[in-house]
């Protein structure tokens, strides 16, 4: 089926009228129809009717004959067209024309030797014009003294054979329709080498049988059929008196695909509009990030095992980035770590190094923005942020682990926060965003908060599910951020969760490289 | 199971047998797996696997060696399972006769050293087995895999003193390494001994390394690599056993010594002190161990303040006496709360408000959904990057994710230009994700040479984090950006293909740009150019050159942009605020 066929056909409106017109093929019946006025038609006419191609005319033609609805009969012609020599005398003359005007210009006698120089043609030339001349009687031969002349006597006559190169030089001719002079110039120059030259060809010709008139005619109400609603059809409303092609709706056609969001992506973007709708807002912080907001600032002692090279990607240069903003900050910070400052804690009890404050980082978890948000001067309390950001640790790539991943956190501030508020967030958290059905709480333990608690959910065909952690930011935390309101914090794993959501075994496919299976996976 | 749980240094597993769990709680208990986690969430422990009579628990807490021996998870679930409650009082019987003297040397390599003795310990096989799974446990983990604390345990009554913990050349010292049978020097331990490959690092560096033996000149231990095995093997027959602890941090030194005296005594009848003679620092005497409990004032209100509980002060007592601490009310609103000597993480009076949480039991607090009035709301940022996707989307392009992390070769040499303000980490595990991208576009054809069987065209884009060194500002290192990019990849793709794309972007985004040509190795010369906005570039636009696209195996022409939408964003509200 070819849809951008824009030919015209011509066919029957009502097509109950035969069952039999019915089963005839697409291109019977625009054959039936080019010859349904009866005359014998040649197949080349028959092609310029239905400007099919003549390949598809002789088919159809061939299956109206073995159906008895058409006669097919040849005709042999044979065309006629001028040869090189044909070609030639059609713009020089013919020779012996050439050498009798030559020697009727001369005065009527040369002697035979000067015919060449006198006529311009060479000598064999000369001899066939001799010959030609003399059987045309335009010249004689006269001896005298033992030498030969020419005489030409007047002007010589147009000729059946001249008058048949001049005819072909316009058009090639069939030769059974030539007239007798033509006729009787081509029995002439039939004699004469590469002057015509003779084609023969059958021609066919198609002639519909009485039935196949009586189906032709039996349709009526005959109009065009179109295969492409054009926008010329339209506008000369021309589409009123054509019909529009029937499609062969079942046969496949080529893909097409459309632009869309990346499944993993368009997760995420509705766990954000989940957590919008609950009121919370976006956080944003950087990826390079300095050891002091990835981890002093959250209490994690300097010698911390997750602050090793094997937890947190450290970066090459510069190793350590400028802090001098933050000063009295991380004085405070310091006094905490040491002694506890004014926190109400012993501290850790170890000597504080500024240096490795500096250090810079891959932020290795989200908890930092969170510890950005809180010195921010936008601060709303009470307030509600979350971000859900890359963090990266140092880790192989395979099938369950990788070395970037997605990390959902939030925190809410406001005075008279309890434990059980931070209970109840988790509890909204799995049950409306992440579509658990059950939570469990279990004691849990991280540097920053107290108490701490980890997070598990149940869902349906999966059993339980290890959500991540939360717990309230430790006083060790918050005061030196010059919070005094107590917040509760919680950092989630959404990349598992999505893989469920999905049916994703391998973590790698988050990031899919492949473009087949993003064109076709589901939207959800 | 547990060569996994090795790995992980913050929540150590700690393996117990079941039976002796049951003898030192006296009481039976169920071998089904969520009854067993029910119990153990009083410790935050989680089996890991029960074997026979292998118990694995795994203890999520990092900061809790007290939890990290069956002795210790014993003595703690007894207050939770209300068989002794309280504070558990260990005393020291009185000194040990033992004296440490340690050369100055050592101050600069393994300054700290604390010691305690304890006598008629009753071991058996299994018992000495969780001893040295306790021994290992406090190295791997609190003991930073030795580096900041070794522990070694000794037959009390093999030991001559005064001790000496003395700094010794390589070759100095020979003796036959625990378990061994041949005598070694210190040197050949480090270099063939499975010990000294292990740790020998810790202490290579110098050039005396730290060496433990008695009057008699017998050597205890070469710390932190290996103990003797004339002095340091416990058998079943041994009643009186010395510890020694050395390390690089004085507290952890004297918490770990704590730690394994007090597993050992719960085992044994008296604990004695030693005297450790430093020569440096305060150049004291130290008596070790010390077992000293503290005071915290717990201020009731305050943790009901936490809990969100509405607990009686009577309710709290009973929690607390359950988590094992010493009680005494102070007043109405005040408890004076003795710490007992193990709990070393106990710096606030949160830590001792969460024991209260966990003996009252997590599961039976009601969870409270805080109700405050907040408006949500996406990042400025986030939401223009969304209008940006969805243009990309209504353009027809498939969106898609890509590693941040990558390497030079495809940020660079395959893209045909030369490394620039990029940014590497120092400590990548696989050089395929040693840096963060200065650009997208990478990615971009890394997708496309990993599509190349797909139907074309092919038209992709992704919004996300770029970072590179800042070019500008001094004061900040690193500049982080998000960025769009697309490519659009088939037969007939054309420089005026992507421009009608990046028009289209534009002029909904409200913008209007001028391309300025500019010679960019990725893209072929006079199909490339920086896209400016009121004379700011934000980004560049092209047709990439054959070479790169050879190098990423691509056999279909492709060409694309990038754009700053951080820029973006600044252009337009600058555009606002003139409005």
């Amino acid at each position: 089926m070819n849809h951008a066929n824009s030919q015209v056909e011509t066919s029957v409106a009502n097509l109950s009228q035969s069952q039999e017109y019915k089963r005839l093929h697409r291109l019977e019946r625009m054959l039936l129809l080019a010859a349904k006025d009866g005359k014998r038609a040649s197949m080349d006419e028959l092609k310029d009717k239905t400007r099919l191609l003549p390949a598809s005319v002789s088919r159809a033609a061939l299956w109206l004959s073995s159906k008895d609805l058409a006669k097919i009969d040849e005709e042999q012609r044979t065309t006629i067209s001028l040869g090189s020599e044909g070609e030639k005398f059609q713009q020089k003359g013919f020779p012996e024309r050439i050498l009798s005007e030559a020697v009727l210009k001369a005065g009527g006698k040369i002697p035979l030797e000067k015919a060449s120089e006198v006529s311009g043609l060479s000598k064999e030339e000369v001899n066939i014009a001799l010959g030609w001349a003399r059987r045309k009687n335009w010249l004689q031969f006269l001896k005298d003294k033992g030498r030969t002349f020419l005489s030409v006597e007047k002007e010589p006559v147009i000729d059946d054979d001249e008058k048949l190169i001049s005819f072909l030089s316009k058009s090639s001719a069939i030769v059974n329709e030539l007239d007798a002079k033509l006729t009787e110039g081509l029995r002439i120059l039939a004699e004469r080498p590469d002057v015509i030259v003779r084609s023969v060809n059958v021609r066919r010709f198609l002639t519909l049988t009485l039935s196949g008139l009586n189906l032709a005619r039996q349709v009526s109400g005959i109009v065009e059929e179109l295969s492409q609603l054009t926008p010329e059809l339209i506008t000369s409303r021309k589409w009123k008196s054509v019909s529009l092609r029937k499609y062969d709706i079942k046969a496949p056609v080529s893909s097409v695909w459309p632009g869309k969001k990346q499944p993993y992506k368009r997760f995420l973007d509705e766990l954000k509009l989940k957590l919008v709708a609950l009121g919370f807002k976006e956080m944003e912080g950087p990826i390079v990030e300095f050891m002091f907001f990835n981890c002093d600032a959250l209490y994690m002692p300097q010698d911390h095992p997750a602050r090793e090279i094997h937890d947190i990607y450290y970066v090459k240069k510069p190793s350590r980035g400028d802090l001098s903003d933050y000063s009295a900050l991380i004085r405070k910070v310091r006094e905490t770590h040491e002694n506890g400052w004014e926190t109400g804690s012993r501290g850790w009890g170890y000597k504080f190094s500024s240096e490795e404050s500096k250090r810079l980082i891959l932020r290795s978890q989200g908890t930092p923005l969170s510890v950005r948000m809180l010195i921010n001067e936008e601060l709303e309390i009470p307030g509600k942020y979350f971000s859900i950001k890359r963090c990266y640790r140092p880790d192989v790539v395979d099938r369950t682990h990788l070395t970037e991943f997605n990390q959902v956190e939030g925190i809410v501030v406001s005075p008279n926060l309890t434990f059980r508020d931070l209970l109840g967030v988790l509890e909204k958290f799995a049950l409306e965003v992440a579509g658990a059905e059950r939570v469990r709480f279990k004691p849990d333990y991280f540097p920053f908060t107290e108490p701490s608690v980890e997070l598990a959910a149940y869902k349906k065909d999966v059993g339980w599910l290890e959500f991540g952690g939360a717990g309230m930011f430790r006083p060790e935390v918050t005061l030196p951020l010059g919070i005094k309101a107590p917040v509760i914090a919680w950092g989630l794993g959404v990349d598992r969760l999505f893989m469920m959501n999905a049916g994703i075994n391998d973590i790698r496919n988050l990031f899919t490289q492949d473009l087949e299976w993003l064109r076709k996976q589901k939207v959800t | 199971m547990a060569e996994e749980a090795e790995g992980d240094l913050e929540t150590p597993t700690i393996q117990v047998l079941f039976n002796d769990l049951q003898r030192l709680l006296g009481m039976k208990l169920s071998r089904d797996l969520d009854e067993l986690n029910d119990m153990l969430c009083y410790v935050k422990g989680e089996v890991e696997s029960l074997i026979e009579d292998e118990l694995s628990i795994e203890i999520k807490d990092g900061n809790r060696p007290d939890l990290w021996s069956v002795e210790g998870i014993a003595r703690e679930l007894k207050g939770a399972l209300g068989i002794e409650e309280g504070f558990k009082n260990y005393n020291i019987e009185g000194y040990s006769g033992v004296e440490v003297l340690i050369e100055p040397r050592l101050q600069k390599i393994r300054p700290y050293i604390a010691c305690a003795v304890v006598k008629g310990v009753h071991l058996d096989d299994e018992i000495i087995r969780e001893f040295m799974h306790l021994q290992d446990k406090l190295d791997q983990t609190y003991g930073r895999k030795r580096k900041r604390t070794s522990i070694g345990l000794y037959n009390f009554n093999l030991i001559t003193p005064p001790l000496h913990y003395g700094a010794s050349k390589p070759t100095a010292y020979r003796f036959i390494p625990l378990e061994g049978d041949k005598e070694m020097s210190l040197k050949e331990i480090v270099e063939s001994h499975p010990k000294g490959i292990e740790y020998g690092h810790i202490i290579k560096s110098f050039e005396y390394w730290p060496i433990l033996h008695d009057a008699e000149n017998r050597v205890l231990s070469f710390p932190p690599i290996i103990n003797s095995n004339d002095l340091g093997k416990i058998k079943e027959d041994v009643k009186d056993i010395f510890i020694e602890v050395t390390g690089t941090s004085y507290l952890t030194v004297l918490n770990t010594l704590t730690m394994v005296t007090l597993s050992i005594a719960d085992r044994g009848e008296k604990i004695f002190s030693t005297k450790v003679k430093y020569p440096y620092g305060k150049k004291k005497t130290d008596v070790t161990p010390k077992l000293e409990e503290r005071k915290i004032i717990l201020e009731l209100d305050y943790a009901r303040c936490i809990l969100g509980l509405d607990l009686k002060d009577k309710d709290f007592l009973n929690l607390l006496r359950k988590a094992r601490y010493g009680l005494r009310q102070i007043d109405l609103k005040t408890i004076e709360v003795t710490i007992p000597s193990y709990r070393v993480d106990v710096m606030h009076q949160v830590d001792v408000i969460e024991d209260a949480a966990i003996m009252f039991s997590y599961n039976k607090i009601k969870p409270r959904w805080p109700q405050l009035t907040t408006f949500g709301g996406i990042s400025t940022i986030e939401s223009l990057s969304n209008i940006a996707r969805e243009l990309m989307v209504g353009l027809g392009f498939q969106e898609i994710l890509t590693f941040s992390l990558t390497n030079k070769e495809s940020l660079f040499d395959k893209m045909n230009t030369k490394p620039a303000h990029v940014i590497e980490v120092s400590n990548p595990m696989l050089s395929k994700y040693s840096c963060l991208r200065t650009s997208l576009m990478p990615g971009l054809m890394e997708f496309l040479s990993n599509n190349t069987h797909a139907a074309y065209p092919q038209k992709i884009f992704e919004v996300g984090e770029c970072a590179e060194l800042n070019r500008e500002d001094r004061r900040v290192d690193v500049e982080e950006s998000r960025k769009l990019a697309c490519i659009v990849a088939h037969a007939n793709t054309s420089f005026s293909e992507i421009k009608s794309v990046l028009d289209a972007f534009l002029i909904n985004m409200g913008l209007r740009c001028e391309l300025d040509e500019r010679v960019h190795k990725s893209f072929i010369e006079g199909r490339i150019g920086v896209i400016l906005i009121a004379g700011e570039e934000i980004g560049f636009i092209g047709e990439i050159s054959p070479q790169v696209l050879e190098n990423w195996n691509l056999e279909n022409p492709a060409s694309g942009f990038e754009i700053s939408i951080d820029k973006i964003l600044k252009l337009r509200s600058a555009l606002e605020r003139r409005n």
